[in-house]
């Protein structure tokens, strides 16, 4: 999972350069959702988000070393032996570093975020709020071709609430190679995905940002007696997941449906 | 010469005639409106369609009901065919008008959501009636559920509605809230 991360990312934006002059260029789409503006503050935050990760990285491969020596060394519940004492202020003191590297990536994460997000807010607040009706809006979603085969026809969408950030950047790759040569549909629905998640992760990172601070002070406040809280444990994991990805939630694909019947009619009536 | 009262009985017994004549054509013009009996669909609609110029186009929609229920007894491909068929036959009559028979068809039929319908923009009319639009659709993806996938056995079609309502939901979503931090 982590070594698939970055060329990820690259690809990724890769895939959104390629979109964006595809989008530029081509005379067909109707809809701009994803000028240049865009797709160059998405290319910022994946650079941000790399940048972070890479910091992350080594920090929290040297937490995972400490706790695996303090496992080993039965330190659980020998809290009071010095030895004990000692490498509980190492994973302390490894812990307070990640939270400076957090500290000091995460406001630039927010910038970028924040300039992808209001920069998809314009273009879908213009191009499907203001100049579509619902029913040309629904019309963009089907493609004018509403007969066609529901699981060729676009991506599938995923849920947003807590998905990490690698599978999110994963399915926004997967997303846009798919839905890059098809047109507006997957593109209308592309664009809400992404900016409904840069939402959620810009409260994310605003709440983040605060609790660091309050996390900070009672690390250092811990570090003079040398103990491992379970909320140290829970955070580290919590960015581990963050970061790194959790084998265990698997993106959900939308079955086929069952059985296919050759659908030739089409109504005088038919809107 | 008849006598008065041999004269009178006979009135009497003709009025009575005459009255049961006058019941009689009475019950003949009064339509009865019974759904149709036949579990075929071909023989059911002929049969609504002859109570519907009998006088009982009030009750259309009970008519459509049953026949979709009749159709559910044997689903096919074919019998999307066969309403619309019935469905222009009744706009041609006059029963419906053009509008109404595109909308019986296309909220059972379509994959499109007649629910989602408007003449100006989101922004301003289909955002503050977001959940209202939402839940008109929730309830005829029902109604394409009976029509597409249990009438006419258009699994694909149904599913596509069924995934259309769900990119419906997600992209008003997103759109709604970047028209609210635009005002």
């Amino acid at each position: 999972m982590r070594s698939t991360a970055r060329p990820l990312l690259s690809v990724l934006l890769i895939a959104l350069s390629t979109l964006a002059t595809s989008v530029t260029l081509a005379n067909t789409p109707t809809i701009r959702l994803f000028p240049t503006t865009v797709v160059e503050d998405l290319r910022q935050t994946g650079n941000v988000a790399r940048d972070m990760e890479t910091g992350l990285q080594e920090v929290i491969g040297r937490l995972d070393q400490q706790q695996e020596l303090y496992q080993e060394s039965k330190c659980d519940g020998a809290e009071d032996d010095s030895g004990c004492q000692r490498l509980a202020r190492q994973i302390g003191a490894t812990y307070l570093d990640m939270l400076t590297i957090m500290e000091e990536r995460l406001p630039d994460m927010e910038h970028t975020v924040n300039n992808t997000r209001l920069s998809l807010e314009k273009g879908l607040r213009n191009e499907l709020g203001k100049k579509m009706t619902p029913w040309t809006l629904q019309e963009t979603l089907v493609g004018g071709n509403a007969n066609k085969t529901a699981t060729q026809s676009s991506p599938t969408l995923r849920g947003r609430s807590g998905m990490r950030l690698s599978e999110r950047f994963k399915q926004y790759y997967q997303l846009v190679a798919t839905s890059g040569a098809k047109g507006d549909q997957s593109l209308a629905v592309l664009a809400s995905d992404i900016y409904l998640d840069m939402e959620e992760t810009s409260l994310l990172i605003q709440r983040t940002r605060q609790e660091i601070s309050r996390a900070t002070l009672m690390e250092q406040l811990n570090q003079s007696f040398g103990i491992i809280t379970p909320e140290m444990i829970e955070v580290v994991g919590g960015v581990k997941a963050i970061l790194f990805g959790d084998e265990e939630s698997q993106a959900l694909v939308a079955g086929p449906p069952p059985g296919s019947v050759e659908q030739a009619y089409r109504s005088p009536l038919e809107k | 010469m008849i006598p008065n009262t041999i004269r009178q009985r006979l009135l009497v017994i003709a009025g009575l005639v005459a009255s049961s004549f006058v019941l009689a054509s009475c019950a003949s013009t009064a339509p009865t409106c019974v759904g149709p009996q036949s579990k075929n669909l071909g023989t059911a609609i002929a049969s609504v369609q002859s109570s519907l110029m009998d006088g009982c186009h009030a009750h259309f929609d009970r008519y459509y009901s049953d026949l979709l229920s009749i159709a559910e007894g044997d689903p096919k491909p074919e019998n999307k065919r066969e309403f619309s068929q019935f469905l222009v036959w009744s706009s041609d009559k006059g029963l419906l008008s053009n509008r109404q028979a595109e909308d019986y068809y296309n909220r059972y039929f379509n994959v499109k959501f007649m629910s989602l319908k408007g003449d100006y923009n989101n922004c301003s009319h289909t955002c503050p009636n977001k959940q209202k639009v939402l839940f008109d659709m929730e309830r005829e993806l029902s109604e394409k559920e009976r029509g597409l996938l249990k009438v006419s056995l258009d699994s694909d079609g149904y599913y596509r509605a069924d995934r259309l309502y769900q990119e419906v939901e997600l992209v008003l979503e997103a759109t709604c809230s970047a028209c609210s931090a635009g005002r």
